[in-house]
């Protein structure tokens, strides 16, 4: 399906890529389309591609001139790191405070709670990540600047793409420590959103638990009122909340395009922006892919942890 | 608790509002949201600038002269920020009402239907939910060419199936609901029985839809503005101001106010959905009946 | 009888935007060591506030004031900690819809255990083989497969069973039930009242058995203390209250119940609906449903007097004489 759409895209990738002077000379366009197989009737071109995709082959950008599959396994683990790191941020924040809010209903704190996170889901995630870099970098210099690592270090040696795992896996301390002090802050700018919506729904997800009987029961036990909430309230209301932390996911590694952007992070963010503007189809399909998978990847994993939380779901 | 009850018209009339929609988030949301309206409104008046007006006062901080500041053309960065209304507001507001046309009539069909409509409409809702909003809306203005109507095209497209799905889900429950089934026992035709029970019951959740899809609206718009893809300079538009900013980081006060209008606006309108969706939801109605 | 249980002057009130709204208004009884205390009641009588006020659960919004009284203190004016202690180690509670009170994603053996690792600070190992035990005790087949299982794999008596099991655990000296049996199936209460009366004997506790069902209460029941609108309006041991009911709210529930042998006689059911606490009426809140009403009634808050011995009632008109009149 992929495939299909982005070929219907009314504009003529020949020319988008090879510029105005050689587009303008039919000879090269026509080379440009008889290399990449553009001259083919449609359903060959798919058959082609499927082909090529079962070896592995996601064909080649038209921009970087390097296999697609190459520039993805490059740039995925740089958004993975900060993707996993600000959903960690926005989980524990989160889900905290809605359960803080949800017990303390339509007090003092669940109205600021409210605003909170209210604000956090209204704020542009291009502006905060300026403003954070303005304050924290420029005024302050807390931490440094844009990149994935300081200019002068250099990255540990590949082991998952993941510079503070791999650092560490390496010894490397001092670059552990850059990359985390890279890491922060836009983790932190992507995760602003997040956390104000899982506080919401966390929110309410434990306000409808709390009305249930059982938690009645497990007062009446004279557990410890932490016990209850944290053992029997929150397991019952994590369903939903499991459902909406693994779409937050989802969104979080596809759409981090602006953050990348303004941070300079390598990662599939700046790429598939790149790719669009340019029209470079393999690479399209390739995120898009890359889309698809990370979204099945993740309600695979919400199902079996749907199971694992409760039990009426498992097969019996 | 309650004791002598004044007289006062004003706190009568206060009074008559429903409780649910007293609270002060409410008011919060209802009141910010009235003033960019009138800003909207009224900023040829109240602005103290020409928002194009270029002078040679570049890149000054925020003074008595120019509250926000200039940007790097001389402009005022105060009156740019409240012409910046007069282009994200009504552009959300005709987006959100073709979105919700386009999406609720698909929805609504898809509901009443069934059908291959209803496959066709869920197919088209599912791909547009499996593409990352962002890249989609980018892919599209990158197929169409940057411009603020292509942006607005763009974010429609995003958005229609959140109000088709919410149309159509309302629809089958209120299809499916007895008192449905018994009008159309009782022989009532069937758009008799859509305009007086489907609707009014419709109507609550679409308008907390419509609120908080302002909200989205306004930030989606904004960021395809920040990257090029929207409104062209010299338009006065929150999103580029910021992009412009960006480019000069030690001139902070061009990018940094009009973020703040972004986020005054999209709070004031989450502010409004989020209380009036608590207002909707029947078992506050009846705890609040009941006390 | 050793008193275990004595509660004075209990009022229960709910804090409303209109002012307080009253629930229960100002009873006492007492429960004896080993004793079922059976209290009886339509919905809205107050009966299940009661029991909620005697554990410290009830809802945000309600308060109480009175004094209960167990073994020499003052269950209400008991400081939080110490009063959640109490709750599952002296006085336990079963209620009434087993499924919804059982934690659907937790293991039997956790919700078993829990409690009485915290309460009691057993170890795992001891915990486990106490839970074992008390399954057996309930009657559970296979207790060990069942402490792995969940409560949506049991039959609704199983879990009630099961639910009991829980409440026992730490050894209570007062197992509150309210309604143990109405959600469940006629050929099943049977089982459990029977299970509770063998535990009842067998540990020498005391049930304070809540119900609307006189039948349940005759069958299982040593004194039975009907309420109405938040008050008591009579007492005293079962089989004399069922027999030979005084109060004309009692008479009334007990002639509205079917007579398997008399099957001709027609079923008197009482007029009216029962009070609820907004719309309580002045005076005797029973008075516009009496059949024996008198011009007082509508303004005099009858008095809970001893008639006889260990007999309470509250109406001035004794039902035996003014039926003569009638």
């Amino acid at each position: 399906m992929a495939f299909v759409l982005t070929h219907i895209v009314p504009s003529d990738p020949a020319v988008a890529n090879l510029g105005d002077r050689a587009s303008s000379d039919p000879v090269a366009v026509r080379l440009y389309r008889q290399h990449f197989g553009l001259d083919k009737p449609l359903p060959v071109q798919y058959l082609v591609y499927l082909g090529n995709l079962l070896h592995g082959d996601l064909g080649e950008s038209e921009q970087s001139r390097r296999a697609v599959s190459t520039d993805l396994a490059e740039y995925i683990p740089a958004t993975a790191e900060l993707a996993i790191t600000s959903m960690v941020l926005s989980c524990l924040l989160g889900i905290t405070l809605g359960v803080i809010a949800a017990l303390q209903r339509n007090r003092l704190t669940d109205q600021v709670l409210r605003v909170v996170s209210l604000g956090g889901m209204s704020t542009p995630q291009f502006w905060l990540a300026l403003v954070a870099l303005y304050v924290f970098f420029y005024l302050l210099s807390w931490v440094p600047g844009s990149g994935r690592l300081d200019a002068a270090v250099l990255p540990p040696p590949h082991l998952t793409g993941f510079f503070t795992i791999d650092s560490l896996a390496a010894g490397q301390y001092d670059v552990f420590v850059n990359s985390v002090q890279h890491l922060i802050l836009p983790a932190c700018v992507l995760a602003a959103f997040n956390m104000g919506l899982f506080t919401r729904f966390t929110r309410s997800a434990v306000l409808e638990v709390l009305e249930n009987d059982y938690v009645r029961t497990a007062r009446g036990k004279g557990l410890s009122e932490l016990t209850v909430v944290f053992r029997h309230v929150l397991r019952a209301a994590s369903p939903p909340i499991l459902t909406v932390v693994g779409l937050a996911f989802g969104n979080v590694m596809t759409g981090t395009v602006l953050v990348e952007n303004i941070f300079a992070w390598p990662g599939i963010g700046q790429y598939s922006y790149r790719s669009a503007i340019a029209l470079d189809l393999p690479a399209i399909v390739g995120v898009m892919l890359f889309v698809a998978i990370v979204y099945i990847l993740v309600n695979m994993v919400v199902d079996i942890l749907y199971g694992v939380i409760d039990p009426r779901v498992r097969l019996e | 608790m309650a004791a002598t009850r004044s007289a006062n018209p004003v706190a009568k009339a206060w009074r008559r509002i429903p409780g649910a929609w007293r609270q002060p988030l409410t008011i919060v949301g209802f009141v910010l949201v009235a003033t960019w309206l009138l800003v909207a409104l009224l900023a040829p008046w109240i602005a103290p600038y020409d928002p194009l007006a270029q002078s040679a006062a570049l890149f000054q901080p925020p003074s008595a002269a120019h509250l926000l500041g200039t940007d790097e053309l001389g402009r005022d960065v105060f009156t740019r920020l409240l012409w910046g209304a007069r282009i994200s507001i009504p552009l959300a507001m005709m987006l959100v009402v073709l979105a919700f046309t386009i999406g609720g009539t698909l929805g609504g069909l898809a509901g009443y239907l069934g059908g291959w409509i209803d496959e066709l409409v869920m197919r088209g809702a599912d791909f547009v939910f499996a593409v990352p909003t962002i890249l989609l809306a980018m892919a599209v203005v990158a197929a169409l060419g940057p411009g603020l109507f292509h942006a607005v095209l763009a974010v429609v497209l995003v958005s229609w199936p959140g109000h088709a799905r919410v149309v159509r889900g309302l629809v089958r429950s209120t299809m499916q609901s007895e008192y449905v089934a018994v009008g159309r026992l009782l022989g009532s035709p069937a758009y008799r029985a859509l305009a007086v029970d489907v609707l009014p019951n419709v109507a609550g959740p679409v308008i907390v839809l419509a609120a908080l899809e302002m909200g989205n609206a306004i930030l989606l718009l904004s960021a395809l503005s920040f990257l090029g893809l929207g409104a062209r300079p010299p338009a006065a538009e929150w999103g580029s101001m910021v992009s412009t900013g960006a480019e000069h980081f030690e001139a902070w006060w061009i990018g940094v106010f009009p973020g703040f209008a972004i986020v005054s606006i999209v709070l004031a309108f989450n502010f409004l959905g989020d209380s009036l969706r608590d207002a909707f939801d029947p078992k506050a109605i009846i705890k609040a009946r009941g006390a | 009888m050793t008193t275990l249980l004595s509660v004075e002057d209990l009022r229960v009130w709910l804090d409303t935007a209109s002012g307080p709204l009253s629930i229960v208004d100002a009873i006492s009884f007492e429960i004896g060591v080993g004793q079922v205390f059976g209290l009886a009641g339509e919905s809205g009588s107050g009966k299940t506030i009661t029991a909620l006020a005697l554990l410290g659960l009830l809802p945000p919004g309600a308060r109480a004031s009175g004094a209960a009284i167990l073994d020499g203190r003052d269950l209400l004016t008991m400081r939080a900690a110490q009063r959640r202690r109490t709750r599952g180690r002296e006085i336990a509670m079963v209620f009434q819809d087993p499924m919804s009170s059982l934690h659907p994603m937790l293991t039997i053996e956790r919700q078993l255990t829990e409690h009485m690792r915290y309460q009691l600070g057993m170890s795992g190992a001891e915990a486990r083989r106490r839970a074992v035990e008390l399954l057996t005790d309930v009657r559970i087949p296979d207790p060990e497969a069942a402490m792995r299982a969940y409560p949506h794999q049991f039959s609704g008596g199983m879990r009630q069973r099961i639910q009991i099991a829980i409440s026992l655990a730490c050894d209570p000296r007062l197992l509150v039930a309210d309604e143990p049996t109405t959600a469940l199936d006629v050929t099943v209460q049977a089982g459990i009242l029977h299970l509770l009366h063998r535990l009842c004997r067998e540990k020498d506790l005391a049930v304070m058995l809540i119900t609307h069902d006189l039948g349940v209460l005759s069958a299982l029941a040593d004194t039975v203390t009907v309420m109405y609108a938040g008050r008591i309006v009579e007492s005293g041991p079962t089989i004399q209250v069922m027999g030979r009911p005084r109060h004309p709210y009692t008479r009334g529930l007990v002639d509205s119940l079917p007579h398997p042998e008399a099957k001709d006689r027609v079923l008197v059911p009482i007029a009216g609906d029962p009070a609820s606490p907004e719309s309580r009426p002045a005076g005797c809140a029973f008075h516009p449903r009496c059949r024996y009403v008198e011009p007082a009634c509508s303004t005099d808050v009858p008095v809970l007097i001893q008639v006889d011995d260990g007999r309470g009632m509250a109406c001035p008109v004794d039902p035996l004489v003014a039926g003569l009149k009638r």
